[in-house]
Parts: structure tokens; C-alpha cells; sequence
């Protein structure tokens, strides 16, 4: 069984298609692509998935769970974290505390908060620590004090998806993690990705308009134009089916060339 | 150990204040000096739900009337038999500390639940469109309590009780009073400053990304809406019990627009911001009385003056604590 199962999802927004009898599958601890032209509906994928928005038909399982039209933080706590495309950082949070807000066990107060009891300053203690392990896996541990929206747009970046893997996540969802980075910094998150699959042993799903970082980093790759899928299979496959060819550079690109 | 020195001492130091103080300062200074720590708990715990959660509430007096006045009936109508047994059997200072918290719990816990009702559809809202909900929230309030005849209506509500005609069921203990603000004040710190009240705070940084990484983001807002109105109950009951005399006058969207004030002109989400500002423009018209009809004119080119120079408000989002009461609080890793 797949870790992710969707099947036939629509997303419809009024008149508008977004998402169009999506089937599709991620096995655990698979990195798999999802690309597209603009507007093909990817990122609505993206929110469907994880609650932003409900589904208009069809089913969505996470290991073995319906999850379509759950809210957002349960989703999350069964196991799905998420980037955004334009990134989403507390902004006039420190690097810390964006991670420390997304921990396990962490994003609620209560009355032990009040009362702060001998267990409630050993719980802290172990959720710091957790927070700055991450930071430093990422690299990020010099900036653990600093203000998110101070840090430069790669490690922000970066941390986005530091504070996604706080929540312990088996599935994670990164939309456009490439964008905006110059040639090195995609070099240096295509490491990245491959490595946080395995020592984390997630499941990766990424969104990318770049088409050669997505060929060199999955090894399974879905096409979606106008909300329909077009193509799936291996990137090298993919890359010559006339389909996908057609939806990125029209029919007419030869004459028009 | 400290922490425990530190809270003999400052009990201490509480019932110093409150058997010398009335004996140092004329009732004037008193009255103000009261009115300050109303004040603070206000602004505090609307500081909770403005600055810390990012939800722009100007309802907050209604939380207030709703504290004074269930407070107030409940001294009025059977407190005054259950102080005036306790009387009996115990010295009367004794007496009176045991009731006094019963009124300030009841008109907190009666805000609350209305803070809970209110908070429930209101905070569906976003915006300018919430604030403008708790707005009409807090007149509705009020205008209901206006008509509630048992309770004085127009007239006001005296705190005499008809079947104790003998007996003062004001408090105005400055020690007491003070040692409620603190408390209440330190229970708000310790709910923002934990790694749990993060989640207050990011809900007011992005509620889609706050919700991505798993909190709760209605339930945090209506908690954070209660816990507000909770405090801003015993500080309406403090208000009550320390005047002898509510109505509803005392409660309009002026004074919701005043701790609003408090709260920004301190800095959104800073408490020790929020103090200060409730301190200095509640003393602020009293000082200036001298300049007669200068004073408003003062008093607002303050405000004006301020937002131009400091627009963040005076202390932005970082907290002024002293480091002894910081190690007191246990706070763990320092308030930004």
C-alpha cells in the first residue's frame, strides 16, 4: 500500500478546473516530482492535500486514512509537513522559534505553561534541543537567534524546510523549492533533498517548473496540464513523451522557432 | 528556593503596603494609584489577543462590565451574608482577604464564558471586520447590563448590600489589589513565553503557515480571546470592588479605545509595554491637571508625538524585565 493514495480528486473553484480526476501515488520513503506549466495545478494539488482546501470529489488516503477535507493541523499531525512556494517563515520569529513552533508536542499552551512544575522545565529543555538539532542539520544553527525575515533568501529557504520537518513528517510536500536560487544554491538543495530522504526515511514530493533539476533528482516524475495529469513514469520517459513536449513549448514550437 | 524567598518577601512587602500606605498618601493618590493597576490588567491581558495573537479586538470594556457588574452582585446580593458570617468567626482583615478573591474569580470566570460565546463567531472575522464586531460586542454588552434592573440600570450600581446595611464590601487594599495584577499579569507571561505560546504568535505571523505546521488555529484564538476576557473580568471586579460604585458609563467603547491605546502605544506584543503605557497615560491626565484645559490638548499631542517617533510603539515586541524577576519567573530562554 502507498503511503499517499489519491484518487480521482477534483478540485473545481466555481467554473474553474483546477484539478481534474488526479490519480496519483507516493510510496514511503519515495522522491517523486510533480511538474507542470503554470496554473497546471500543482500547488492546488499541494493544498488539497493538506487541507487548505477540500477536495470537490474523489479520495485522498494517507497511510491507509481518508483525509480529504481534514483541516490543515490535523493533516499535519498524522504526518504531512509542507513548504510554500512563496515563503511562509514567522517573520518576527527567531530562526528558533519558527522550528520550536512546529515541534511535536509543542504548539499548545496550557495550564503546565502557568504552573512551570519540575517535568514542565525538563519538556522545554528537550524540545530546545530538538529545535537546534534541526537547525544545525540544516546548517542553520548561526542563525538560530535571528529575526526569519532577516536571513538571506536561500537559508530561508532552508529553514522553511527545517521548521516542515519539526513536525515529524513521513510525507514531505516542497513547492518550488528551487525557485528564486542561483545555479550553486540548486546544487547544493538537490544534495540537500537527497540527503533528508535518507536520514529522515521520508517520503519527498516536490513541485518544480525547472525541469532539469527535477530529471537529475526523482525517480519518478507526473506531469499535469490544466489540471490533468499527462504523463507519469521515470524522468527519462517523461522527458520524451510528445505530450509533456507539447504542453511546454506548444505544438507549433518548431515553426514557431 | 529564590523564587520562594522572593514570594515571602514579596508578600511581605504587600501587607506592608497595604496596612502603611493608606496611612502615607492621601485618597486621591490612592485612587490613582488603584486605578493604574486596573489599568495594567487591562492592557495586559488585551495584549494577549491584540499583540500576541494578531487579533485587533476594541471590545475589551465590555469584558470589564461584564467582571465588575457579575462581581458586584455577588457581593451585593450574598456575598455581604457570607462576609459578615466569616466576620464573625474570624479577625475582620482575615475575612475580608479570604471573600476578597471570590468576586474577582467569579467576575473573571463570567467574562470569560461571555469572552467564549463572543470570541466563538467573532473570530471567524478577520481584520477590520473583527474589530468592528467586538466593538458592537462590547456596546452590546454594556447596553444589556443598562437595562438589567437588578443591577441598578441607569442609575448605577452601589456596592450596599439591603440585608448587610453596616458592612463596606470594598476592598481598596492597594497591597491586595496590586498582588492580583501581578499574578494575573505573570500568568499571561508565562502562557506567551513557553515554547506552547508560540503558537499565539503564529497565528499572528501567518495563520496558513501555522496552521501547515500543525496548531490549532481557531482553537488558539478563542483560547487566547477567553484567557483575555478572564483577566479583563477581575480587572472590571478589581474596578468595582475598589470604587464601591459601577456604571456602565465607566464601560463604553472609550474605554475600549483606551487600552487599545495602552496596547499599541506600549508596542504590540510586549507586555512590559503594555504596563508602561497604562501607567504613564493613566497617571499622565492626573499630573497635568494644573494645566486646567491644556491637559487634553497635552495629552493628546503625547499620543501624537509618540506614534511619530516610536511607530512600533515604545518597546516594538521585545519585553523590559528585570533580570532577578526574570530568573524568579523561570523563564527558560528570555523573553525576546
Amino acid at each position: 500500500m502507498a503511503l499517499l493514495e489519491v484518487t480521482k480528486l477534483t478540485v473545481r473553484f466555481g467554473g474553474l478546473t483546477a484539478v481534474s480526476q488526479l490519480d496519483f501515488e507516493v510510496d514511503a520513503g519515495a522522491l517523486v516530482a510533480l511538474i507542470g506549466p503554470n496554473g497546471a495545478g500543482k500547488t492546488t494539488a499541494f493544498n488539497v492535500i493538506t487541507g487548505v482546501y477540500a477536495p470537490t470529489e474523489g479520495s485522498l488516503r494517507f497511510d491507509g486514512h481518508e483525509i480529504g477535507g481534514e483541516s490543515p493541523h490535523h493533516i499535519c499531525a498524522r504526518g504531512v509537513a509542507r513548504t510554500f512556494q512563496n515563503i511562509r517563515l514567522f517573520r518576527a520569529l527567531t530562526a528558533l522559534d519558527n522550528i520550536r513552533t512546529a515541534l511535536v508536542g509543542a504548539n499548545r499552551s496550557g495550564l503546565r505553561d502557568v504552573v512551570r512544575g519540575p517535568g514542565w522545565r525538563r519538556h522545554e529543555r528537550t524540545l530546545d534541543e530538538r529545535a537546534r538539532g534541526l537547525l544545525a542539520r540544516l546548517g542553520l544553527e548561526r542563525h538560530a537567534e535571528a529575526r526569519a525575515d532577516s536571513l538571506p533568501y536561500g537559508e530561508q529557504r532552508r529553514l522553511e524546510i527545517a521548521r516542515a520537518l519539526a513536525s515529524d513528517p513521513r510525507l514531505l510536500l516542497l513547492d518550488e523549492p528551487a525557485a528564486g536560487l542561483n545555479p550553486s544554491e540548486k546544487d547544493a538543495l538537490c544534495a540537500l533533498v537527497g540527503r533528508l530522504r535518507e536520514e529522515f526515511g521520508i517520503a519527498i514530493v516536490l513541485i518544480d517548473h525547472d525541469v532539469g533539476f527535477v530529471m537529475e533528482l526523482c525517480e519518478r516524475v507526473t506531469v499535469l496540464d490544466h489540471g490533468e495529469k499527462i504523463a507519469e513514469g521515470p524522468p527519462d520517459t517523461v522527458r520524451r513523451d510528445p505530450k509533456v513536449i507539447e504542453a511546454y513549448l506548444g505544438v507549433d514550437a518548431g515553426a514557431a522557432a | 528556593m529564590r523564587a520562594r524567598l522572593l514570594l515571602v518577601a514579596g508578600l511581605a512587602l504587600l501587607v506592608a503596603a497595604d496596612l502603611a500606605l493608606p496611612r502615607l498618601l492621601n485618597p486621591y493618590y490612592l485612587t490613582i494609584l488603584t486605578r493604574i493597576g486596573v489599568a495594567v490588567l487591562a492592557a495586559a491581558s488585551l495584549q494577549l489577543v491584540n499583540g500576541f495573537t494578531g487579533q485587533f479586538s476594541i471590545g475589551h470594556a465590555g469584558f470589564m462590565a461584564v467582571g465588575a457588574y457579575v462581581s458586584a452582585a455577588l457581593s451585593v446580593y450574598a456575598g455581604a451574608d457570607w462576609l459578615a458570617g466569616l466576620s464573625g468567626a474570624l479577625p475582620a482583615p482575615l475575612a475580608r482577604g479570604l471573600y476578597f478573591p471570590l468576586p474577582l474569580l467569579a467576575g473573571g470566570a463570567a467574562a470569560a464564558l461571555a469572552g467564549f460565546v463572543v470570541g466563538i463567531p467573532a473570530l471567524r472575522l478577520r481584520g477590520d471586520y473583527l474589530a468592528i464586531a467586538t466593538l458592537g460586542f462590547g456596546e452590546i454588552i454594556r447596553i444589556a447590563i443598562l437595562n438589567v434592573d437588578s443591577v441598578g440600570g441607569a442609575r448605577g450600581f452601589s456596592l450596599a448590600s439591603p440585608s448587610q446595611p453596616g458592612l463596606d464590601l470594598r476592598y481598596e487594599g492597594l497591597g491586595a489589589i496590586y498582588a492580583v495584577v501581578a499574578l494575573s499579569v505573570g500568568v499571561i507571561a508565562r502562557l506567551v513565553y513557553a515554547t506552547g505560546g508560540l503558537a499565539f504568535r503564529a497565528v499572528r505571523e501567518d495563520e496558513i503557515a501555522a496552521e501547515a505546521v500543525g496548531v490549532a488555529t481557531t482553537r488558539v484564538k478563542v483560547e487566547a480571546f477567553v484567557v483575555s476576557s478572564f483577566f479583563a473580568g477581575v480587572a472590571g471586579a478589581l474596578f468595582a470592588h475598589s470604587e464601591g460604585y459601577v456604571h456602565t458609563n465607566s464601560f463604553s467603547f472609550i474605554r475600549s479605545f483606551e487600552v487599545v491605546v495602552f496596547v499599541v502605544l506600549g508596542g504590540l506584543g510586549s507586555i512590559s509595554g503594555a504596563i508602561l503605557a497604562a501607567t504613564v497615560l493613566t497617571a499622565a491626565p492626573e499630573l497635568l491637571r494644573g494645566l486646567g484645559e491644556w491637559r487634553m490638548i497635552l495629552y493628546s499631542l503625547l499620543l501624537i508625538v509618540t506614534m511619530l517617533l516610536r511607530p512600533q510603539g515604545l518597546l516594538g515586541q521585545r519585553e523590559l524585565v528585570p533580570s532577578w524577576l526574570r530568573r524568579a519567573a523561570r523563564e527558560p530562554h528570555g523573553a525576546p
